[in-house]
């Protein structure tokens, strides 16, 4: 389902980022260029069948969402390749598309488009979308008039709706109150649950020892150790 | 609506023969004969001739390299008063020394600094390579007479003569002729030939999605029925908040144009005295082209680093960002369209079927800005005074394109510098259809779309080249 070979991602840094003619052109004369290599991920293989649950685990800036980023394909690795069959559907920040200026019915449509759904999927699942997001009489108001925990749940609700056959998610979202969050929690488990390939970061262990089989340790970059939860989880502990 | 591939290539080729037939009614007497024309230009300095007096002659030579010839016009002057009397043009054929054209102006008719237009009713056939001139003589008296404008030769041409003897001095004059093209008599083979090719090209596509094969074609089909709703939503996206919370909304996409026209107009025409006929059209035509390319480029120049938070978010290809800009700017140029309508029935440009050659200049258009709009937003990402450097463009090319003032003012050492301005091609193709309902001359077809499509075979080119590093410096 995902083949991830050998994947090395490079970034450059520079001290500070170069971002016009003229100051590139005084660097460049001067040779004050230096870039600093930075690899957020080195080498890294594994390989996830159809339904497993995988989850990521390891230390702030151990290249985590990198690899969820290289994964959905937003970056290319430098080295390597990362081969995904089946729709992905990747929930790394929800609601980056929406337009404060458009009411709720049309962000569903707009934000469903980036997610790549279809027009014709997206009528049939709207009712269910707004039942969820339980936003009633407001989806008819424009998304600046939201307050942050509406915008959430109505961003939380198009991101679930599919059954997507690879999820991809950083950190298990629960969002809003208390009664959305059990709400959303039992979706997002559902979702994992029903025979969907997941690829899920999260810093709570337990969530991990219960929920999936196979567990990745990165750090700096490099896989620490891979295998069964329980040992892994174990083994990062301590 | 879904259409499978081979419907859909059913239909390519009906529209492309329903196309191919009409053009040839629309364009029949362009595609059968070419304009040949020999413009003066007026940015040297003028001088007059002086008084054409009885018992003077003034000839030109001229060769045209055309078919025949149709018209010439000279620049004359009155000295601002009521003249009595007759210039006599004749037309003549220096080498048999025989008058082939002659008329009597009567000199109350004729314009003080303006253009004596002389069209022959009677075109002379077969004027290829020969040397003919102009013969001018009047029976005026001293005080009592007009004159002609005249320059220096610097360009070698043939001399002037005044009553026989050669001067350093050539007349202000232009000539239209006619050439036969080859397009007109070959545009049934050409025709049946781009049809034949684009026939294979579609079975070829409709066995390679048989056979499970992937070709360009293909993909780029696919990827237009994946993206087609995104697109969509993305446009209506541009173009519902474009307007929101303005009181008179959508109607700003009329009367901006407009507006601008008005003020343009009212400076021109009374500040700096243009004798283009009729005007407002001329000058709406060039502010509607104009600023679509400007809202368009400006619009996607944006568009890359204003996705940011989206771009490092969720996948989607990325042209994307940059042809929906394009494609939503292209809504508001095709609702200014309007008000350009508005104001050629105001003015009563007559209609004609060749208003049906519009679709192609506004395709040729949009494909250039779709190009420049990538060119634009790639650069952006990397060097963010690409905003700045194309404002000062923009405008430096909005100045050298003749949108306000005629092309004849432009100076003969500076025409090259415009032949080579796209956008002078695009507006010239839709005044001359707009103006004077015909077709252009045949070339001007291949020209534009030319244009069109290097710019976005470039565009293209350096987008898909860049596009991998557009995360990393967003």
């Amino acid at each position: 389902m995902i083949n991830v070979e050998n994947v090395s991602m490079r970034f450059f840094i520079t001290q500070d980022k170069i971002q016009s003619l003229k100051e590139y052109a005084i660097k460049f004369l001067t040779r004050q260029i230096k870039y600093q290599e930075f690899w957020a991920l080195k080498d890294i293989s594994f390989e996830v069948n159809k339904g497993e649950v995988v989850g990521i685990i390891g230390r702030n800036g151990a290249g985590k969402s990198t690899l969820l980023k290289v994964i959905s394909g937003i970056l290319r690795p430098t080295i390597g390749s990362s081969v995904c069959k089946g729709n992905i559907v990747p929930m790394l920040e929800l609601g980056s598309g929406f337009d404060h200026d458009l009411t709720g019915r049309e962000n569903i449509f707009l934000n469903g488009a980036i997610l790549g759904y279809t027009k014709k999927f997206l009528e049939d699942k709207y009712e269910e979308i707004l039942e969820f997001s339980e936003l009633g009489r407001f989806i008819e108001v424009p998304l600046r008039n939201y307050s942050s925990g509406m915008l959430m749940r109505l961003a939380f609700s198009i991101a679930t709706v599919v059954n997507p056959e690879i999820l991809i998610v950083d950190e298990i979202l629960a969002v809003g109150d208390a009664n959305f969050q059990e709400k959303s929690k039992a979706r997002m488990l559902e979702l994992m649950s029903g025979g969907t390939t997941v690829l899920f970061v999260s810093h709570n262990l337990e969530e991990i020892r219960s929920m999936c089989n196979t567990v990745i340790w990165l750090d700096s970059g490099l896989i620490k150790m891979i295998g069964d939860a329980k040992e892994v989880c174990n083994a990062y502990s301590i | 609506m879904n259409i499978n591939l081979k419907q859909g290539c059913l239909l390519i080729m009906s529209a492309y023969i329903v196309i191919s037939s009409s053009f040839y009614f629309i364009a029949k007497e362009q595609l059968a004969y070419s304009l040949v024309s020999k413009e003066m230009s007026t940015s040297e300095q003028l001088l007059p001739l002086g008084e054409i007096v009885e018992g003077m002659t003034v000839v030109q030579p001229f060769i045209l390299n055309a078919d025949n010839l149709e018209s010439i016009s000279l620049y004359t002057a009155t000295y601002d008063r009521m003249n009595v009397g007759q210039l006599t043009v004749q037309i003549i054929d220096l080498s048999a020394k025989l008058v082939l054209r002659e008329k009597d102006f009567d000199l109350t008719s004729i314009p003080n600094s303006g253009l004596l237009k002389f069209n022959l009713e009677n075109p002379i056939q077969d004027v290829n390579g020969k040397m003919l001139a102009i013969k001018l003589t009047s029976n005026g008296e001293k005080g009592n007479a007009v004159t002609v404008w005249q320059k220096n030769n610097l360009s070698q041409g043939q001399a002037l003569l005044i009553n026989g003897y050669e001067t350093d001095k050539i007349l202000c004059f232009s000539l239209i002729g006619r050439s036969v093209s080859w397009v007109g008599q070959y545009y049934f083979y050409v025709a049946l030939l781009v049809g034949f090719i684009l026939g294979i090209y579609l079975w070829h596509l409709i066995l390679a999605e048989k056979k499970g094969r992937i070709c360009l074609g293909l993909r780029v089909i696919d990827a237009f029925t994946k993206y087609r709703f995104l697109l969509s939503q993305l446009i209506t996206r541009d173009f519902k908040t474009k307007y929101r919370r303005s009181v008179l909304g959508i109607l700003w996409s009329f009367l901006n144009p407009l507006l601008t026209m008005t003020v343009q107009y009212v400076v021109f025409s009374t500040l700096f005295k243009t004798d283009i006929s009729n005007f407002p059209v001329y000058l709406l035509i060039g502010i509607v082209f104009f600023s679509f390319f400007l809202e368009s480029t400006s619009m996607s120049l944006m568009s890359i680093v204003g996705n940011a938070n989206l771009i490092t978010k969720v996948y989607m290809p990325k042209y994307i960002y940059p042809v929906s800009r394009v494609l939503s700017s292209s809504i508001n140029f095709l609702l200014s369209m309007i008000p350009l309508l508005i104001v050629v029935i105001f003015t009563k440009t007559p209609f004609t079927l060749a208003y049906l050659l519009l679709p192609f200049i506004i395709v040729c258009l949009v494909a250039f800005c779709i190009g420049m709009g990538m060119l634009l937003s790639s650069a952006m990402v990397y060097f963010r005074d690409t905003q700045f450097i194309w404002s000062v463009l923009s405008m430096l090319w909005m100045y050298s394109t003749p949108i306000f003032y005629p092309v004849s003012i432009i100076p003969e050492k500076f025409i090259l510098l415009y032949k080579i301005n796209p956008l002078y091609h695009f507006i010239d193709f839709s005044r001359v259809v707009i103006m004077q309902g015909v077709s252009p001359e045949p070339q001007a077809y291949v020209i534009c779309a030319s244009y069109a499509l290097i710019m976005l075979v470039i565009g293209g080119l350096i987008f898909n080249a860049t596009q991998n590093g557009f995360v990393m410096h967003i």
